[in-house]
């Protein structure tokens, strides 16, 4: 028996992809998170009201969406409903978290894998970039950097945001600050379509080259948002068969008894199921639960992929060209939102803790992300964190599965697969920080 | 970047145990992109070990696992300038309040993998096990100590502690009786927090940050360290300091700030405490630390 291991690179955390092969065949594909924290553990005894400090330190990449996670599931607690404007305050963040999250994926992540460089910062010595008379790398850094100012005008700051309170919001965004804000999402915005657009067209020649989108069965899909006009300060969760069918829709308080989740003995990171099926969350899922944005770009996008890979889609890396749709829209609907009043009322209601259980969720990057808190006396007696990536974690193993059957033969291995490994991880975008915290 | 030349000084960043937090607001620092070729950094280059002529190695997280002590002892072997970045590299971070033997026994029998790192029984900071030219505290530091790190720009100040740079105004005769939950209560603009009874550590904690925390209206939870006068000292000395803070500032009994600094569970939240508190860690001098 042959026992390939690949190091992971380009994703967020430590993780590697271990295949074990004997004559050809492909006898398993593991992927192993291989960093371990104890969130879970040292958050016992902490006193309730600390877990939005806490938290957002599980990851740096999407602190925003444990930040909100978390004062959602403490107002559960204490049985409390924050004022309409926070909640589209929190709205904002989680929309500057997504620019910020899918410009990542997209630029720093993936691309080099189109034009075959290390990173971002090669791409422009590309024949695909000079093509376009422009620097890719910074025009993608700057995008990037649009989505970690937004979270930073709602948030206080863009890593480990501080301004989300049990019972709204620290303050209102004032008309100046969003003024300030709109004119560059304006003005990055059409960069962000012509970045997107060089996406696609690589991705393209990507595909003639290897000849596939990264085929795979069709799974299951879960995600927190909603058909038309996404939001990602959600309230409930959505399943889709393969076929796209909505099979169930549900609370997070509902979720022990919709979503089994089992460890495993080779990594830190557990992984979910739906009735015994694989599931896949992140944009793909998204994307095939959207009828509609609302926005002019994004539902332009969203029309030709529809027409190119119908609906559902299902091939792997169809999940980062869903990623620029969202960009798109996600930058959008920011603007959209910061041209209305956000500064009409305070957003702020004051509470008297309790104790209880109590749940939050939104919808992260990622996919789906609840906070489940155990009160007692005032502090943590028990936390649960169910975390986006954990619910890909199957879906990525049989893709693995494919590419491994694709590549290794009785006689030779491509090495092709060595890059077709990288390709559908990061396709999936996994957190690891996050998912074994 | 653009026009990029392979004489610029080759640049590392190790991520060992950590929430990636302290390279996302690298990234957002943009003026090291023309200064350095980065060539190993996980997060953001296919390259899989640290090459032997580095000039700076950024090493951010903690040692968490056997494969952290691993990595880091081999990456600093050529290099020129190592830099510890953020609370988990510094001081065990947030990670680091599971260094407690409920949590600690709890953990270890719960975490068992085949074929995985080992886990150690706490989070080690880097200066454990290698020697550190400078320490850059923070969780994370903002990219403009970033900046001040890599490139040393002249024009970069920072004030000796996080009031410094707050703005809020501190008043004599505005004197709570009692502590405020960091999440319960009005936060009034342009007031001291601590004037409020919020329980903030800004008097005693570095400044540079810009104060983002509590400008934002939230407490600083002092992830910046101890500032200059108090870094070469026991974190006891720390500790009265900010008693004493609280003494002169508000009519709290000192009871009650001593049970929320000393507590295992309310002083979490000041995650530096876990290496400060005690041990026989090596004293970091303050010309080390940004």
């Amino acid at each position: 028996m042959t026992t390939l291991t690949f190091p992971l690179s380009r994703i967020e955390g430590h993780a590697r992809v271990v295949i074990e092969t004997e004559g050809g065949e492909v006898l398993s594909a593991q992927f192993q998170a291989v960093e371990l924290r104890g969130f879970r553990h040292f958050v016992q005894g902490t006193p309730a009201e600390q877990m939005p400090v806490i938290v957002p330190r599980i990851c740096g990449v999407c602190s925003t969406a444990h930040h909100v996670a978390s004062v959602k599931a403490l107002e559960n607690v204490f049985g409390i409903t924050p004022p309409e404007l926070a909640c589209k305050i929190r709205e904002v963040l989680l929309l500057g978290q997504l620019i910020q999250n899918q410009a990542t994926s997209l630029f720093i992540f993936t691309m080099p894998d189109r034009v075959n460089v290390e990173s971002l910062f090669h791409v422009d010595e590309t024949e695909a970039s000079r093509a376009h008379q422009f620097s890719i790398a910074q025009r993608a850094l700057k995008v990037r950097k649009i989505g970690t100012d937004l979270i930073t005008l709602a948030g206080g700051q863009f890593i480990h945001p501080v301004k989300a309170h049990i019972g709204g919001m620290a303050g209102g965004i004032t008309r100046e600050v969003a003024d300030r804000m709109l004119v560059d999402l304006k003005e990055m915005l059409p960069v962000a379509c012509e970045l997107f657009d060089a996406y696609w067209e690589m991705s393209m020649t990507l595909r003639d080259r290897i000849g596939t989108w990264g085929d795979d069965e069709p799974t299951y899909y879960i995600s927190a948002t909603n058909s038309v006009k996404p939001h990602f300060n959600s309230g409930h969760l959505r399943v889709l068969s393969p076929e796209g069918d909505e099979k169930v829709k549900f609370t997070p308080e509902e979720f022990e008894k919709q979503i089994e989740f089992k460890e495993t003995e080779y990594s830190y990171a557990g992984q979910t199921s739906y009735q015994g099926n694989i599931l896949r969350a992140n944009s793909l899922a998204r994307i095939n639960m959207t009828n509609e944005f609302g926005t002019g770009c994004a539902d332009g996008y969203l029309k030709r992929f529809r027409e190119a890979f119908g609906r559902p889609a299902h091939a792997i890396l169809f999940f980062d060209l869903c990623r620029g749709i969202e960009l798109v829209y996600a930058m959008e609907r920011a603007i959209e939102m910061l041209s209305d009043d956000l500064n009409y009322m305070d957003p702020d209601i004051p509470y008297k803790p309790q104790d209880g259980i109590g749940y939050g969720l939104v919808e992260a990057p990622r996919g789906p992300l609840i906070h489940r808190y155990v009160v007692e006396n005032g502090r943590i007696a028990d936390a649960q964190f169910i975390i986006p990536t954990v619910h890909n974690m199957l879906a990525i193993e049989r893709a693995l599965n494919v590419v491994a059957k694709r590549y290794i033969h009785s006689d030779h291995i491509n090495l092709e697969l060595e890059k077709a490994v990288g390709r559908v991880v990061r396709a999936f975008d996994p957190c690891i920080a996050c998912a074994t915290q | 970047m653009e026009g990029k030349t392979p004489e610029l000084p080759k640049f590392a960043v190790l991520q060992l145990s950590g929430c990636a937090g302290c390279e996302v607001s690298l990234l957002n620092a943009s003026e090291w992109y023309d200064k350095f070729n980065l060539v190993y950094m996980p997060l953001v280059v296919s390259s899989h070990r640290v090459p032997d002529d580095v000039e700076v190695l950024l090493i951010s997280g903690g040692v968490r696992n056997d494969e952290d002590a691993y990595k880091l002892q081999r990456a600093v072997r050529n290099v020129d300038r190592v830099i510890a970045v953020g609370t988990c590299a510094i001081s065990g971070g947030v990670t680091n309040l599971g260094d407690r033997d409920d949590v600690r026994e709890m953990f270890l029998s719960d975490a068992k993998r085949m074929h995985l790192p080992n886990l150690l029984a706490k989070t080690h900071p880097v200066d454990a096990f290698v020697d550190v030219d400078l320490y850059l505290p923070g969780c994370p530091p903002t990219p403009e100590l970033f900046m001040a790190a890599l490139l040393n720009p002249p024009d970069f100040k920072a004030s000796g502690i996080v009031c410094g740079e707050c703005g809020r105004r501190k008043l004599n005769d505005m004197r709570p009786k009692h502590l405020l939950g960091f999440q319960q209560g009005e936060v009034l603009p342009d007031i001291c927090l601590t004037n409020q009874g919020y329980l903030c550590v800004g008097t005693s904690t570095r400044g540079g940050c810009r104060a983002i925390c509590t400008r934002a209206g939230h407490p600083c939870v002092g992830c910046r360290g101890p500032s200059n006068g108090f870094i070469e000292k026991e974190s006891a000395v720390w500790l009265e300091n900010i008693k004493r803070v609280f003494e002169r500032m508000t009519d709290i009994p000192s009871e009650e700030i001593d049970e929320a600094l000393r507590s295992p569970q309310l002083s979490m939240f000041l995650f530096q405490f876990s290496d400060y508190a005690g041990g026989n860690r090596r004293i970091r001098s303050k010309e080390k630390v940004l």
